[in-house]
């Protein structure tokens, strides 16, 4: 299922990447610069934007629910100062936004975005298991982000008869060859590791996520039994 | 040449290959001379015991009677170790194969018959410098207790105290910060000789001829100088006459200025070298460092990933030109130094084995020409190592590759992959993105299969993992560099095998030690 119309703000680096990623993935895709030379000698349609502005171009944009804006402005200051406004204008428009460190990303979260990308922290991060554990992120990296035929998927169970009342801890999951389920995420949004205490006490129910790594076919192997699908709830994006 | 001078320097020759003998002669220097060999240290604190024992005994026979054996032990075992470590330093102070083959290959070359005479010169040469260093000196005075029916010989042993200054670094470091100031500790000395030769006489020359004056004589009036120069004035000597008094108050003057100097002689020297000192101290720490991530450059990436692998319990060194990076980096926790990771020589002065030390060299300046420098700086010391590196301009990427950087890390790339799998799967993100998260109690985690683990698992349906609420994400097969997802029961394990589990962090560690346990039992 296709969302509809993306907003990225500030072209850099780091939008042409996303651009790069999540064109596909809408319907439209406006990308807004701060700067008038952006708009001149690119691929993309560059429109130019200042942080005064009042939104109502975007406004007339925005006809559905699914929209995404993401913000990529260099400076941490303005960048928050884009959050802040987006919000103030647009209470659910999903806002993902860059930082370059913790303190940034405290004020972005604070500013009303839904999901803070930590720039440095997350790099820092992937060197860090690439040196303490390159097996397991190697494998994780490539299920993630590569063409790799093993994926991970976020099924939504539609036909909770399946498992007879059952724990998620207590199902025998080598049953549903192929596949692991790592984690589950019940309606109420709360994520929990497929063998962690609580879920030992919750059926699983329409509705609740599992989070399942397998090969493809498994996969959808797995969703039919299970009477589920795979889409994007963006409500799962808390604020 | 005639035959003793073949003879000599066949003998050269065979002892210089003989392999035998250069392993003894090496074992020995390194044991005597070098610093980074390990088991130095054990025989330098074992000749301090030697000396401190040497001491102790001195002291406790002032007064009382010892027995025999600790006299004899005393004059005769220690003095015989001393005298063999003695004979051993002269044996590897420089080569007399060495020195003959030189000399004879140098006339060789220059057409002219071996001049044996020189090579016996340069011998004796090399050797008494070595014989005539103050060290040795000390070490030879230190062997003299050995005749101690000599009553004065006895005092010798004091020698042995100054032999610690061979055995302790920080020693060793005192006298090289005082020998920076070695011109101001000369004039020191003069102004101070002159002072007491010229007070000594006047007080002389003053106080001599009258009766009531304690002081008598010149070794009197010189014993009076050193005591009121050095402001101790002891008072048992003092000068009676008005002109003795007088010469009194001049010395008082000189004396406290000669304080003053040597005061702040010392504390200038020791600003001064400082850094040097500290320096010192943690290249030394560093060298004695088992395994550590080496960073070079202390930026914004770097500070992060250096908090982050030192939680994970992993060594941090830090390297960068820049001393207020090295200054951040050691308030941060982290031993740093100030060096310039792209030079060649910052490594030999790091005396460091890269293979066995270094796990990973991280180049993570924000300047691609600056990491690129440095890769290949470490590259041309070490074609092994792995070198893991930040890209910061995607059209550098292909220089970092050529320079032999084995990782790169592109944030950008790694932003857009991260918003694209947010995008799609935000769930399923958000899971995996806690397994990697140190902060979260879920985790996932390598357990190498050992040969322990093997003598009582041999597939993976027998680890019992479930019962540790532990999901087996795969297994990695070492040989064949393969991962397998989600594998069967009847998969065979093998030594050097990794399994990758997924769970809380203590259920598996408590799944990992029961893999051992269970060898134990």
């Amino acid at each position: 299922m296709k969302n509809t119309t993306a907003f990225v703000f500030g072209f850099n680096n780091y939008a042409s990447e996303i651009i790069d990623n999540v064109i596909h993935e809408y319907d439209n895709v406006h990308i807004y610069s701060l700067e008038m030379e952006d708009t001149k000698n690119t691929k993309y349609n560059i429109e130019s934007f200042d942080l005064g502005d009042e939104w109502s171009e975007i406004k007339q944009l925005m006809i559905s629910k699914n929209h995404v804006a993401f913000c990529t402005l260099e400076d941490d200051a303005q960048n928050i100062f884009l959050t802040i406004s987006l919000r103030a204008s647009f209470q659910d428009l999903v806002i993902v936004s860059l930082a370059k460190n913790k303190e940034s990303s405290n004020k972005l979260e604070m500013a009303g975005a839904n999901k803070v990308i930590p720039i440095v922290q997350n790099t820092a991060d992937i060197i860090s298991n690439m040196l303490s554990k390159p097996i397991a992120t190697k494998v994780l990296h490539n299920v993630l982000y590569e063409k790799s035929d093993l994926k991970i998927a976020q099924i939504v169970i539609e036909n909770e008869e399946y498992f007879h009342g059952e724990f998620p801890a207590d199902i025998d999951w080598s049953r549903y060859k192929g596949i692991i389920v790592i984690s589950v995420m019940s309606e109420n949004l709360s994520r929990e590791f497929i063998y962690s205490v609580k879920s030992k006490h919750k059926v699983l129910r329409n509705g609740d996520t599992l989070v399942v790594a397998g090969y493809e076919n498994d996969l959808v192997e797995f969703e039919q039994l299970i009477g589920g699908k795979r889409y994007v709830n963006w409500g799962n994006w808390s604020r | 040449m005639n035959f003793f001078k073949r003879f000599i320097v066949d003998s050269a020759y065979a002892i210089q290959t003989a392999k035998a003998y250069q392993k003894k002669k090496r074992f020995f220097y390194n044991i005597l001379e070098n610093d980074e060999n390990k088991y130095k240290k054990y025989f330098d604190l074992s000749m301090m015991l030697l000396i401190f024992i040497s001491i102790t005994i001195l002291i406790r026979e002032v007064k009382h009677d010892l027995p025999y054996h600790l006299v004899y032990f005393n004059s005769y075992v220690i003095s015989i170790i001393f005298f063999v470590e003695y004979l051993l330093r002269l044996w590897v102070h420089g080569s007399v194969s060495q020195a003959v083959i030189k000399r004879y290959e140098h006339d060789s070359y220059l057409g002219r018959s071996f001049n044996l005479s020189k090579a016996l010169r340069n011998i004796i040469n090399s050797k008494l410098s070595y014989v005539f260093s103050i060290r040795a000196i000390i070490d030879l005075l230190a062997v003299l207790p050995f005749f101690h029916e000599l009553r004065l010989l006895r005092v010798f042993i004091l020698f042995r105290v100054f032999k610690l200054f061979r055995y302790t670094k920080s020693f060793q470091a005192l006298a090289s910060v005082l020998a920076t100031k070695k011109f101001e500790f000369i004039t020191l000395a003069m102004f101070s000789s002159i002072v007491i030769f010229v007070s000594s006489i006047l007080i002389y020359v003053m106080e001599a001829n009258n009766p009531k004056s304690p002081i008598n004589t010149l070794y009197e009036a010189v014993y009076w100088s050193i005591v009121t120069i050095s402001t101790v004035g002891y008072g048992d000597i003092t000068p009676i006459t008005d002109e003795g008094r007088f010469v009194a108050m001049l010395v008082i003057f000189a004396g406290i200025s000669v304080l003053a100097f040597t005061t702040s002689l010392f504390v200038s020297a020791f600003t001064e070298k400082l850094d040097e000192i500290r320096e010192m101290k943690t290249v030394e720490d560093i060298s004695k460092i088992k395994k550590f991530h080496l960073i070079c450059g202390y930026e914004e990436v770097a500070k992060e990933v250096a908090h982050s692998l030192s939680k994970k319990h992993k060594n941090v060194i830090v390297l960068d030109e820049n001393m207020a990076n090295v200054i951040q980096a050691k308030s941060d926790g982290f031993m740093a130094i100030n060096y310039d990771p792209g030079s060649v020589e910052s490594y030999a002065k790091l005396h460091i084995d890269i293979n066995s030390q270094v796990e990973s060299v991280l180049c993570l300046k924000q300047n691609d020409v600056e990491n690129v420098y440095t890769a290949l700086t470490v590259r041309s010391i070490n074609k092994e190592i792995n070198i893991l590196s930040i890209l910061v301009n995607e059209s550098n990427r292909k220089k970092l590759e050529y320079a032999g950087i084995n990782e790169i890390i592109y944030p950008q790339e790694l932003v857009g992959m991260i918003v694209k799998e947010l995008v799609g799967q935000p769930v399923a993100f958000e899971a995996i993105h806690e397994l990697r998260s140190d902060e979260s109690n879920i985790t996932i985690d390598e357990i190498v299969i050992t040969e322990r683990i093997l003598q009582h698992y041999s597939m993976i349906g027998e680890l019992e993992h479930k019962r540790y609420r532990v999901i087996i994400l795969g297994l990695y097969k070492n040989k064949s560099k393969s991962f397998y997802f989600n594998p069967l029961d009847e998969t065979f394990l093998e030594e050097g095998d990794y399994l990758l589990a997924i769970g809380n962090k203590v259920f598996i560690k408590e799944f990992e030690s029961s893999l051992h346990k269970k060898s134990h039992e």
